[in-house]
C-alpha cells in the first residue's frame, strides 16, 4: 500500500508540474501576455497602405500602449485598408481630429498604430472613425536613397593604385568594390593604419579602363543597403588633371555611422509634416513595388 | 532472382507497418476495458513520465543554453541579439521541444517498455495471463500506451520551460541581453495556438502516441529469447526516431 502511494504522489506531482509547465508557455511567454485588457471601445481608420500591420499589434499614444488592432479589412467600395482599433475605455478622450500613424518599432521591429491628438474638443466616439491617416513609411524606399547597390568591375584591363586616407573607415575592409556613380570600377587592396599620422591608408585598385578620374575627385566611405557590406565612392571632381598610379586622393570622406544616419532620420522625419485639417488620408497609397 | 529478396523485404516492411496498425486498432479497442485497470495505468504514467522528468529537465536546460548562446553570436553579426528571446521560444515550441523530448522519450521510457514486455512475453507471462482470462491487452498494452500518450505532452511542457529558463540564463543573465527586451519581444510575437498548441501539444501528443505504440508493438511482438527482447529494444529507438523525423515534417507541414 505505501508503495502505491509513492508511485500515486509521484505521478500527481508529475502532472501537477507538466500542467503548470503548459499554463506558463501559454500566458507569460506568447502574445496572450500581451492582451489582457479591460473594457475597450472600437474606433475606425483607414489607411492607403498598411505595410507589414497585423491584427493585435499594438495601439500607442505618445507612446504608450492604450489599445490593440483588433481587425484589417480591405475597403470593398476603394483601395484603403479598413482598420479597426480597439482602445481601452479608460483612453476614451480622443480627439476626432487626430491623426493615426503606422510607425515601424526599431529598425527591423513590427509595425504599431500611433495617434497623434489633435486640438478638437469633441472626442471620437465608440464605432466612431479617425479620419486623419498617415500610411505606413517604407523604410525601405527611405533608406535607398542613401545608399547605392552592390556589384563588382571586373579586373580584365589590368589595375592602377591609387591611395587615400580615412579618418574613420568603419568596417571598410580588403576586397570590398570601389564605385564611381554607383557602378564598380575597381576594388580595395588593403586597408592600413598609418602608424604616423594615425589615420587609416587605404589602397584602391582601379580599373585601367577608367584612367581618367580627376586629381581632385573625392572618395568617401559608403554603406550599401541595411546591414550591407561597405564600399567606397569616388565623386568626380572637376580638374582637367587625372589621377595616375600611386597617386594620393587628397579629399576624403569618413564612414558615417548608419545610427547617426537614420538617428537624424527619424527625429526629422517624424509626427508633425501633415497637420490635422489638411484633408484625410491625402498621401496617395505608395506603391509597394 | 535479384527480385525475389527486394520483393521480401518490401513486403515485411508493408507487414510490420500493416500489423502496427492493426495493433494499434486492438489497443484503442481495448481502452475502454483497461479503465478497469487504472491504477495500472497510473503505474505506468509514473514509470514512463514522472521517472523521466530528470533526463527531461536537464536535457532542456542544456538545450535552452546552447540556443541561447548560439544564437546571441549568430544574432550579434547582425546587432539583432533582441530578437533572441523570440528565436529561443519559436524554435523550442516549434521543433526542439516536441522533437528532442521524443527522442528521450524513446530512448528513456520506449526501451524499458519493450523490454519489459518483451520479457513477459519469453517468460510466459502474458500466455499465464491469457490462461487466467486476464485480457493481456488491457492490462499490459493499453495502460502503457495510455500513460506514454498522456506523459509526452506533459514532458514536452517541462522540456519547453525549462528551454526558456536555460535561453534566459544565457541570454540575459550571462551575455546581458536586456530583460524586458528579451520578454517582450517573445510576447509579442509568440502566439499560443500557432507556436505554443500547434508545436507543443498537438506534435508531442502524436509522437507520444507513435513512440508509445511502437514499444508495445515490438515489446508484445517479440521472439521469446533473450535475443529477440535485445533486438525488439533495438528496434523501438531507431524505428522510433526514424518515425519521430519523418511524422515531425509531416506535422509541421499540416501545422505551420
Amino acid at each position: 500500500m505505501s508503495q502505491r502511494n509513492s508511485y500515486a504522489v509521484g505521478t500527481g506531482l508529475f502532472i501537477v508540474l507538466g500542467f503548470a509547465a503548459l499554463a506558463y508557455l501559454a500566458t507569460q511567454t506568447t502574445s496572450v501576455a500581451n492582451s489582457r485588457q479591460g473594457r475597450s471601445y472600437t474606433v475606425e481608420a483607414h489607411f492607403a497602405n498598411i505595410g507589414q500591420l497585423k491584427e493585435r499589434a499594438p495601439v500607442k499614444v505618445a507612446g504608450v500602449r492604450v489599445g490593440q488592432v483588433q481587425s484589417i479589412a480591405l475597403d470593398p467600395a476603394r483601395e484603403a485598408a479598413d482598420v479597426k482599433l480597439s482602445i481601452d475605455q479608460r483612453y476614451s478622450k480622443i480627439p476626432v481630429d487626430s491623426v493615426a500613424t503606422i510607425y515601424t518599432s526599431g529598425l527591423l521591429g513590427d509595425q504599431y498604430v500611433g495617434i497623434q491628438y489633435g486640438s478638437s474638443a469633441k472626442s471620437v466616439a465608440d464605432g466612431g472613425t479617425l479620419a486623419l491617416t498617415r500610411p505606413a513609411q517604407q523604410l525601405e524606399e527611405m533608406l535607398g536613397k542613401f545608399f547605392g547597390a552592390g556589384g563588382s568591375a571586373d579586373n580584365l584591363g589590368g589595375t592602377y593604385l591609387l591611395k587615400a586616407r580615412f579618418t574613420n573607415v568603419g568596417a571598410l575592409s580588403a576586397g570590398a568594390p570601389v564605385k564611381m556613380a554607383g557602378v564598380a570600377i575597381g576594388s580595395v587592396q588593403s586597408v592600413q593604419a598609418d602608424p604616423v599620422k594615425l589615420d587609416a591608408l587605404v589602397t584602391l585598385a582601379i580599373d585601367k579602363k577608367y584612367g581618367q578620374i580627376p586629381d581632385d575627385s573625392a572618395a568617401a566611405v559608403f554603406t550599401s543597403g541595411l546591414i550591407g557590406t561597405q564600399y567606397v565612392a569616388i565623386q568626380p571632381g572637376g580638374s582637367p588633371e587625372p589621377l595616375k598610379d600611386g597617386d594620393e586622393m587628397v579629399l576624403t570622406q569618413s564612414a558615417m555611422q548608419l545610427e547617426d544616419l537614420i538617428g537624424k532620420f527619424l527625429v526629422n522625419g517624424s509626427p508633425g509634416d501633415k497637420k490635422p485639417g489638411e484633408g484625410s488620408s491625402s498621401t496617395p497609397p505608395a506603391g509597394k513595388q | 532472382m535479384n527480385a525475389q529478396p527486394r520483393h521480401n523485404v518490401v513486403a515485411n516492411a508493408l507487414a510490420q507497418i500493416g500489423a502496427c496498425g492493426l495493433f494499434l486498432l486492438t489497443i484503442l479497442a481495448a481502452v475502454p476495458r483497461s479503465f478497469r485497470h487504472g491504477r495500472e495505468t497510473v503505474r505506468q504514467l509514473w514509470f514512463v513520465g514522472a521517472m523521466s522528468l530528470t533526463i527531461i529537465m536537464v536535457c532542456g536546460l542544456f538545450v535552452g543554453m546552447v540556443l541561447g548562446l548560439q544564437l546571441y553570436y549568430v544574432l550579434s553579426i547582425f546587432g539583432g541579439t533582441a530578437a533572441s528571446g523570440t528565436v529561443v521560444a519559436i524554435a523550442i515550441y516549434r521543433e526542439l521541444g516536441p522533437v528532442v523530448t521524443a527522442l528521450l522519450f524513446a530512448g528513456r521510457a520506449g526501451t524499458s517498455v519493450t523490454a519489459e514486455i518483451g520479457l513477459m512475453r519469453a517468460t510466459d507471462q502474458i500466455a499465464a495471463m491469457e490462461m487466467m482470462a486476464v485480457d493481456p491487452i488491457a492490462y499490459v498494452a493499453a495502460p502503457r500506451f495510455l500513460a506514454g500518450l498522456i506523459a509526452m505532452p506533459l514532458l514536452c511542457c517541462v522540456f519547453c520551460a525549462l528551454g526558456i529558463f536555460g535561453g534566459h540564463l544565457v541570454g540575459v543573465t550571462w551575455l546581458g541581453i536586456d530583460n524586458g527586451t528579451f520578454w517582450s519581444n517573445m510576447t509579442a510575437t509568440v502566439d499560443v495556438w500557432k507556436d505554443v498548441v500547434n508545436g507543443v501539444l498537438y506534435k508531442s501528443l502524436a509522437f507520444g502516441a507513435v513512440v508509445s505504440l511502437i514499444a508495445v508493438y515490438q515489446g508484445y511482438t517479440t521472439p521469446p529469447t533473450s535475443e529477440g527482447v535485445a533486438y525488439a529494444t533495438t528496434r523501438t529507438v531507431v524505428a522510433s526516431s526514424i518515425a519521430i523525423l519523418a511524422l515531425d515534417f509531416v506535422l509541421t507541414a499540416f501545422l505551420m
